[in-house]
């Protein structure tokens, strides 16, 4: 028990950054929940978050928010995007984002 | 135009379409400066059911830089929003409006006015919101809502809608501020006077149209925009809060006494059109206008639409315009055997360098100046220690009234006359004593003489009360 601490048990789960915790649930998500078409069930909010793929192969992706504006590299989100879209053109895959 | 329907875009956008920028030391209160920036270009009075107004959907800047660096220091903005009385009715009004409160009033504009300073703010300000765009200090900016539900007055509709205009409605719409400031936002009769018909067929002055290359007899100009309104933003600022150090200057030659000034308007980056319109995203601008006919005549077509999307402090990009003007080239070619000096002047235009980038720095004519410093950017620039003229001429700065146009810009400046006889080649030998100008340079015109007393007011915001839709146009 002596090695069992907090640190070393989120370490074994694969949480032992946050960055890991940001990065692996999109993935685990991406896994899990398939894009599924559906109707909408409420109006588009007066100020809706507004998502715009800017480039497939480096996963850039523009987020507006408010009055805010930002680009993000998101391999993940985009693949789950471009699915949701259509497009055959997916990005690759590997965790180079 | 000055600058309405200038460039592609804008021109399918009027609520945006920023058409005329003013700024000058008001003639009845010289201890403040007053900025009309307006829109809504070439209302034909009778505009219902729908008259017209301001867009809730636009943020309307009006910016000020007192530093010389082409950056706003102060930024007015104003926002609008519009209330309906009876959303079950088609009617603007269903009885006269006698008042700015009257219930006959369905369709009604209120606005807000904000104004944003650069630096860090009280402990307790706002942080500011302004559109985006390169070179702008507001990274740390501060916001100060300086008022608040302000009534726009109605359109001018005809006698029974809207009597007695201007007692009623527009003067009362003139609103006085706790923070200093005086501002009214609403519809006005049309400023800028301008024979478009002639000058957009191939540069004709009607006046010297028997010397143009295709000649016809000569006439009189034909004043185009005598019997259109536009929406006026107008606001009257105590100079003591516009300039850098809090003061009212004296000394003409001092930088602190002159202002850099323009305006423009910015829309949300999206727009989804769906049951209801929503908006998201940073506010982006589309329409800006310092110096009157630069984005119009200056910068060309392919150029425009990006023009309007930026700001002062990246002009140096048409600086090759402003020393090689198209029209300056054009002109010997329209009227052949008329600017043959012009013709053969090829060096690049330091003297409109100086009236619309950089300022007419001291010394070349006596007792003015206005410049800002070496960066080049398209701005009104307003010299505050020059008192207002006694008796405005016209041609401004050319006439020898240094209270007028390039010293900001009054509303009644006959900014078309201006601006040709300096492209021309009159204001060459500011810079360049070796040219002789043409003869023809000094007395160019499009022939218009406006009605000032008709057509404007001495007292803010100068311009004249709207033409009611009923009696304009006339049988």
């Amino acid at each position: 028990m002596a090695n069992f601490n907090r640190r070393a048990f989120l370490r074994n789960i694969g949480l032992a950054s946050g960055t890991a915790v940001i990065a692996a649930a999109p993935a685990a998500a991406a896994a899990l929940d398939p894009v599924v078409e559906t109707r909408p069930s409420a109006p588009i909010p007066n100020e809706p978050i507004v998502v715009i793929v800017r480039d497939h192969d480096r996963g850039e992706v523009t987020v507006l928010s408010g009055k805010t504006e930002k680009t993000y590299r998101d391999r993940t989100l985009v693949r789950r995007l471009l699915k949701a879209a259509g497009h055959n053109h997916l990005p690759a895959s590997s965790g180079r984002v | 135009m000055s600058s309405h329907r200038e460039a592609p875009e804008i021109s399918q956008d009027p609520v945006a379409d920023n058409t005329d920028v003013y700024a000058f030391v008001s003639p009845d209160d010289p201890s403040t400066v007053t900025i009309i920036s307006n829109f809504v270009p070439l209302q034909n009075p009778p505009g219902g059911p729908n008259f017209f107004e301001f867009g809730d959907d636009v943020l309307y800047s009006i910016y000020v830089d007192n530093d010389g660096d082409a950056r706003p220091e102060i930024e007015y903005q104003f926002q609008f929003t519009t209330t309906l009385r009876n959303p079950n009715t088609f009617l603007y009004n269903t009885g006269p409006i006698d008042s700015l409160t009257s219930t006959n009033w369905n369709k009604r504009q209120f606005y807000t006015v904000t104004r944003i300073d650069a630096g860090v703010g009280p402990k307790n300000s706002t942080v500011a919101q302004t559109a985006e765009g390169p070179g702008f200090e507001f990274a740390k900016a501060h916001a100060t809502v300086l008022g608040t539900n302000l009534a726009c007055p109605p359109c001018n509709i005809g006698p029974r809608s809207t009597p007695n205009y201007q007692a009623n409605l527009g003067a009362p719409a003139v609103h006085s501020l706790p923070s200093g400031e005086t501002v009214f936002c609403g519809q006005r009769r049309e400023g800028f006077y301008v024979d478009l018909g002639s000058i957009f067929d191939l540069g004709a002055l009607r006046p010297f149209q028997n010397l143009h290359v295709i000649p016809f007899p000569a006439g009189p100009g034909v004043d185009a925009t005598q019997g259109l309104n536009i929406h006026t933003i107008a606001i009257k600022v105590p100079i003591t809060r516009l300039t850098a150090d809090g003061s009212q200057p004296t000394n003409v030659a001092s930088s602190t006494a002159v202002l850099g000034i323009w305006s423009g308007a910015s829309r949300r980056k999206v727009r989804i059109f769906d049951t209801h319109n929503t908006m998201s995203g940073p506010w982006i601008q589309v329409s800006r206008l310092g110096n009157p006919l630069f984005n119009e005549v200056i910068v060309p077509l392919g150029k425009k639409d990006e023009w309007n999307g930026e700001n002062p402090v990246g002009d140096v990009e048409y600086l090759p315009n402003v020393q090689h003007p198209e029209l300056a080239a054009l002109l010997p070619s329209l009227y052949p055997g008329v600017f043959p000096n012009l013709k053969n002047y090829a060096n690049a235009r330091a003297d409109l360098v100086a009236i619309l980038l950089t300022g007419i720095p001291g010394g070349i004519i006596a007792g003015f100046q206005n410049f800002t410093g070496p960066t080049l950017a398209d701005m009104l620039r307003l010299n505050v220690a020059i008192p207002p003229a006694s008796s405005p001429n016209l041609l401004g700065l050319l006439g020898g009234d240094l209270a007028g146009f390039p010293n900001g810009r009054r509303v009644q400046d006959d900014i078309v006359n201006i601006e040709l006889r300096a492209i021309a080649g009159a204001t060459i030998p500011l810079v360049d004593p070796s040219f002789t100008p043409d003869a023809a340079a000094g007395v160019i015109s499009q022939g218009l003489a406006p009605n000032i007393a008709d057509r404007y007011q001495t007292t803010f915001p100068y311009l004249g009360p709207p033409l009611d839709g009923f009696h304009h146009p006339s049988a």
